[in-house]
Formats: structure tokens, C-alpha cells, sequence
């Protein structure tokens, strides 16, 4: 990161990031030490790639990832998104931070509200950010629903939630978290819930609205083979650490840190293979 | 004979919607000390067999047709104090959530002595303390951590220590119902070297069920695909993994991520799996098969032998016996 060029082309850097969880006050317990989800870790991500981020459960990759979308704010070190500060943000300053970020969630059957339709659901960035008129939002909402795969999107806007499969909700996840055609996308574990030939879809799918937008993408995950499979480059996390970044074919076929040997070493695969 | 033999069996559940089967006329025998493996996406009856081999279906589920006869003995007509006989001593489960299958306010020890003492009521103090020893021997949690409370203990800990429920009165079979679900790759892996060990070393039956085939492939010697209700293809688990001959058992394997097949990734287009009436007979992977292009639609599946260990269920004997390519 010594090379002015590269540093130019940094959409997200986290410099010596860490957040501490304190832990709940009880009335009868000694006071515990704060929990370090994060410790001091720094990251950079690049313009245009899928940044993996693998770790265990536990390991703070979902912390990493609710920091950037500035869902909490960290203990201390300074997140710069196109360089700008964003501990700061406040107010229509964290309004515009929010239309050019946004998450997709690991569970579809929790982060989708059951009482609003599918088409309220990917509307409602459209309203909040007070985008087009009526009529061209609604345009939108449908089109951004076909793209995703729901097609077609008229027959989708109706329906609500309940009525879904685990894939198509997520699809209706991934519209919401598209619709305002946002810089950067954390996606946390968006397959973990749904079954492998759904999965694969959706990562086909996560792909061609790369190709289609050139976001960026934080993709979490705790599957290995998923990373290298999605992504450019990988980091490796663990216990609050990053222990290794490299890209994707270089940290699987040469590791160098001994946990990411490890995370290797148990990934499940065939003893019959092909 | 046998340990376990299902012939025909069906089940269906209640709904709204009228009766809805979730297993189809399913038939598969275990010998003693052998593993078969239930493999399948979510919804396609895999729990639903779990469920009824340990007498636990929910009310709103009926064993439609067929039998299943374990060491002899017909299970579908027990009743529930006769159930309360055979659970847990000659067949015992592990569930998926070690987290809420462990009672909080006791010590892990004491629940296991509780599963002893249920169907061991005479047992001396003396064998009940040794075979609790010999128990977390087994599934290697030091003796220290015996009287600990299920929170005191991790993830993987806990699994265990419901592993060691679950053989605490040397049941014949075991059924694992996605037992490494919950747990990361790590713990995982741990665990399902103890079921494989622990399972060769009891000379246990196993039944493993998972959506991930493979995990069923790390630990089962035989394996069962399952698609909407129905055993699609059977085989050992060279067979299956090797040579998948079912259009259903390629896509899963064609669409499953590991570190060394990632050129060879093929993406399905797969449709939900269809809720199925009653009186279906038709194939029900025709809508999202690969290969048939909905010429099956319609016909009735049947089954095909590639070998005596061999099976696939399809309309296509063609295309199942030349194999068409490894997936």
C-alpha cells in the first residue's frame, strides 16, 4: 500500500480498526472485560473487485461488515470510503452515505418485513432518497425485480414475503440492496440459509450485477470454496485479526498463515471426487 | 436379517391444501454396524424419514402405506408407550441444535445418567458412574468437564455431549439429523471424525441425513439421493460420487463448491421442488431436469439397476445406463 497508484484506487480502507463490545451490566456479576470483536485491523478494497472476507463464527467478519455499512460505529480507527471519513457522517451527509452503500443480509426469512409487498420492499430506498416520481419508481421497482431474476416483475410486486421461497426472497433482498444502484455492497453471508443449486444461482446472479453495475463487493462468508469462487481477492480473519490477504488462487494454493492452512485443510470435498 | 428394512413407505402431512406427501414410497434396507446417508435439498423429506424412524412425526403427519421393520419388529403399529420402549434404547437421535437439545439447569452428566436410569432402572451406582466415564471417554470430553453445565461447554462440546446421549444405552441405530449444521467448518470436522469412529468402533447403525453431500460422503458408506419426496438414485457412495447417474444427483453435484472442482461448476436452472398431491406419480423432476427436456413430463419414473448396489429412479433407462459423462 507504500504506492501512491494503488492507494488511489481504494474505494473502502479501514486503518487500525477495532470495536469492543462491553459487556452487559449485571447487578450481581464482576465487571467482565469488553469483548474485541475487532482488533485493530486495516483493509483496503478496491475499486470494482469482491473482496472476500472468511473467517469462523465468532471471528468478527459480520462486525466488519456492520462497521462499513455504518450500522455500528468502531471503538477506535477511522473507516475512509473514497476517501472520505465516515465516522462524521451525520445527518444528509449519512443520507448520501447510505444510497451508495448497502447490505444484503445472511437471513431472507428475518430482513425482509412480512407486512410490506414486494414492491413497497424494493421501493422504499427509492422514497427514502426521494428518487424520480411515482410512476418512473414504480418502473423502476419492476425492472430492478426482472433483473434479479423475479420475473415477471409485475407478478412479484403484489406478493408478500410468506408467499416466497428462501431464493426468491434473497432475489428480493439483492433488488432492495440494487435499486439505487449503490457504489458498494456488503453481502453477509447471503447463501448460507439456502440450499447449494439455489446458492450457486445466486452468486451467477451477484456476478452479472457486478459485470451490469461495477459495484464493489464485500462478500462474507465462512465457505472458502465460496470465496474463491466469487471473489478477486480473500482475507483471511480470525479472533479479530486479519492473518492474511492475498488473492483468491493465491491463498488457496499457497497459504501462508497456519490458520488459513488449517480452514483448507477442513473444508468438506469429496474423498471420491472427480 | 436386516437391522432395518422400510418397504414402501409413504407419509404425508396435513395441510390446507388437502394431504401433501413428503415421502414417497421410499425403501431402503441397513444392515448392523452399516452407515447409509440421506441427501437432499431442503423440503424433500429427509427429516420427515428421521422423524418417523424415531416415532416422533408432529399430528398433523400419517404413515399412509408400508412398513418399517426394525430387528424384527414393525415400528408403524407401536404405540406410544411402546415407543417409549424402544426410543432411545435401541434407536437414539441427534438433532441438529445441540444448543436446545441439552436441558440448561442441569450438569451434561446428570442428563445422561437420566437416559440410562429410564431404561435402566435397576442399574448399580457403580456401573452407572463407570459407564458414564466410558461415555465421555468415547466422544473425548475430559472427565473434568463432566459435571459442567450445558453452557460452560462450546458448540462443539455440546454436540458431543449429545452424541454421548444418544449411545448411552447402546442403541442399534442412530440416527444423525444434520448434525454439524449449526458448527463451522472446524468443529465440523471434529465432529463428524467422532460420529465415523465412534460409529465403527460401537458397530452402531447409522443413519445420517444431510443436505450436504459432502459430509455424507465423509462419513456414509451407502447414500441416498432424495428429490420431492423420493429416493432418486442409491448407491455406494463410490457409485453415487463417482459415477452419479440420476439428472438430479449431477446438478447437486455439479453445483456444489469445493476448493478443487471450481472449473467444473455448472449452473442449474432449477425450479422449487413441486408440493405433490397424493395420487402423483409422475416424475417430479421433470420440470427442472437437464437432460429430458420435459419429455418425462408427465411419465412414470421407475427404477433402473446399474448395478446390484446400484439404483436410479428415472423414465430414461437410456440415459441412465450409458451414464452420459461424469458430471
Amino acid at each position: 500500500m507504500e504506492k501512491p497508484d494503488t492507494k488511489n484506487r481504494l474505494l473502502v480502507e479501514l486503518k487500525q480498526v477495532t470495536k469492543a463490545y462491553a459487556p452487559q451490566k449485571r447487578w450481581f456479576a464482576r465487571s467482565s472485560q469488553p469483548v474485541l470483536a475487532l482488533n485493530s485491523i486495516d483493509l483496503g478494497i478496491e475499486h470494482g473487485e469482491i473482496f472476500g472476507l472468511v473467517g469462523q463464527s465468532g471471528s468478527g467478519k459480520t462486525t466488519t461488515g456492520r462497521l462499513l455499512a455504518k450500522l455500528e460505529s468502531p471503538t477506535a480507527g477511522e473507516i475512509y470510503f473514497d476517501k472520505t471519513p465516515i465516522s462524521q457522517l451525520k445527518g444528509l451527509h449519512l443520507k448520501a452515505y447510505r444510497s451508495r452503500v448497502q447490505m444484503i443480509f445472511q437471513d431472507p426469512y428475518q430482513s425482509l418485513n412480512p407486512h410490506l409487498s414486494i414492491a413497497e420492499t424494493v421501493l422504499e430506498p427509492l422514497m427514502v432518497q426521494q428518487i424520480g416520481t411515482a410512476d418512473t419508481r414504480m418502473e423502476k421497482v419492476v425492472h430492478t425485480l426482472d433483473l434479479v431474476g423475479l420475473s415477471p416483475g409485475e407478478a412479484f410486486c403484489h406478493r408478500y414475503p410468506h408467499q416466497l421461497s428462501g431464493g426468491q426472497r434473497q432475489r428480493v433482498a439483492i433488488a432492495r440492496a440494487i435499486v439505487l444502484e449503490p457504489q458498494f455492497i456488503v453481502a453477509d453471508e447471503p447463501t448460507s440459509m439456502l440450499d447449494a443449486t439455489i446458492a450457486i444461482q445466486l452468486f451467477k446472479l451477484l456476478q452479472e450485477i457486478k459485470q451490469t453495475f461495477g459495484m464493489t463487493f464485500l462478500f462474507i462468508t465462512h465457505n472458502l470454496a465460496a470465496a474463491r469462487y466469487m471473489c478477486d481477492r480473500i482475507a483471511v480473519i480470525h479472533e479479530g485479526h486479519i492473518v492474511e490477504v492475498n488473492t483468491a488462487d493465491n491463498i488457496i494454493r499457497h497459504p501462508e498463515h497456519p490458520y488459513t492452512k488449517k480452514l483448507i485443510k477442513v473444508q468438506p470435498g469429496f474423498k471420491y471426487g472427480r | 436379517m436386516s437391522l432395518l428394512s422400510v418397504e414402501n413407505l409413504s407419509i404425508g402431512y396435513q395441510t390446507k391444501k388437502g394431504m401433501l406427501k413428503a415421502v414417497d414410497h421410499i425403501r431402503f434396507d441397513l444392515e448392523e454396524g452399516d452407515s447409509l446417508g440421506f441427501v437432499g435439498e431442503s423440503g424433500c423429506g429427509k427429516t420427515t424419514i428421521g422423524m418417523a424412524l424415531m416415532g416422533l412425526l408432529p399430528e398433523n403427519a400419517e404413515i399412509l402405506e408400508g412398513r418399517i421393520r426394525f430387528q424384527g419388529r414393525d415400528l408403524v403399529s407401536l404405540t406410544e408407550p411402546q415407543w417409549r420402549q424402544v426410543r432411545g434404547a435401541k434407536v437414539a437421535m441427534i438433532f441438529q441444535a445441540a444448543m436446545n437439545a441439552l436441558n440448561p439447569v442441569f450438569p451434561v452428566d446428570e442428563q445422561i445418567k437420566e437416559a440410562i436410569v429410564t431404561h435402566q432402572p435397576d442399574i448399580s451406582d457403580t456401573d452407572l458412574s463407570e459407564r458414564i466415564k466410558q461415555l465421555f471417554d468415547l466422544v473425548d470430553i475430559p472427565l473434568a468437564r463432566m459435571k459442567n453445565y450445558p453452557h460452560e461447554y462450546s458448540g462443539g462440546m455440546k454436540q458431543r455431549a449429545v452424541i454421548a446421549m444418544a449411545l448411552a444405552c447402546n442403541p442399534a441405530l442412530i440416527i444423525a439429523d444434520e448434525p454439524t449444521t449449526a458448527l463451522d467448518v472446524i468443529v465440523q470436522d471434529q465432529i463428524l471424525r467422532e460420529i465415523k469412529t465412534v460409529q465403527q468402533k460401537t458397530r452402531t447403525g447409522l443413519i445420517f441425513i444431510s443436505h450436504d453431500i459432502a459430509v455424507v460422503a465423509s462419513v456414509c458408506e451407502r447414500i441416498c439421493v432424495m428429490y420431492a419426496g423420493q429416493i432418486v438414485e442409491t448407491g455406494t457412495r463410490k457409485e453415487v460420487f463417482k459415477s452419479p447417474r440420476h439428472p438430479y444427483t449431477q446438478t447437486l453435484l455439479g453445483s456444489y463448491l469445493s476448493l478443487d472442482n471450481l472449473n467444473d461448476i455448472k449452473v442449474p436452472d432449477m425450479k422449487e421442488s413441486p408440493d405433490q398431491l397424493t395420487d402423483a406419480t409422475e416424475c417430479q423432476f421433470s420440470g427442472s431436469c437437464p437432460s429430458c427436456d420435459r419429455k418425462c413430463a408427465g411419465m412414470s419414473p421407475e427404477w433402473i439397476e446399474i448395478s446390484p448396489t446400484h439404483q436410479a429412479f428415472c423414465c430414461n433407462p437410456g440415459l441412465i445406463r450409458r451414464g452420459h459423462g461424469k458430471t
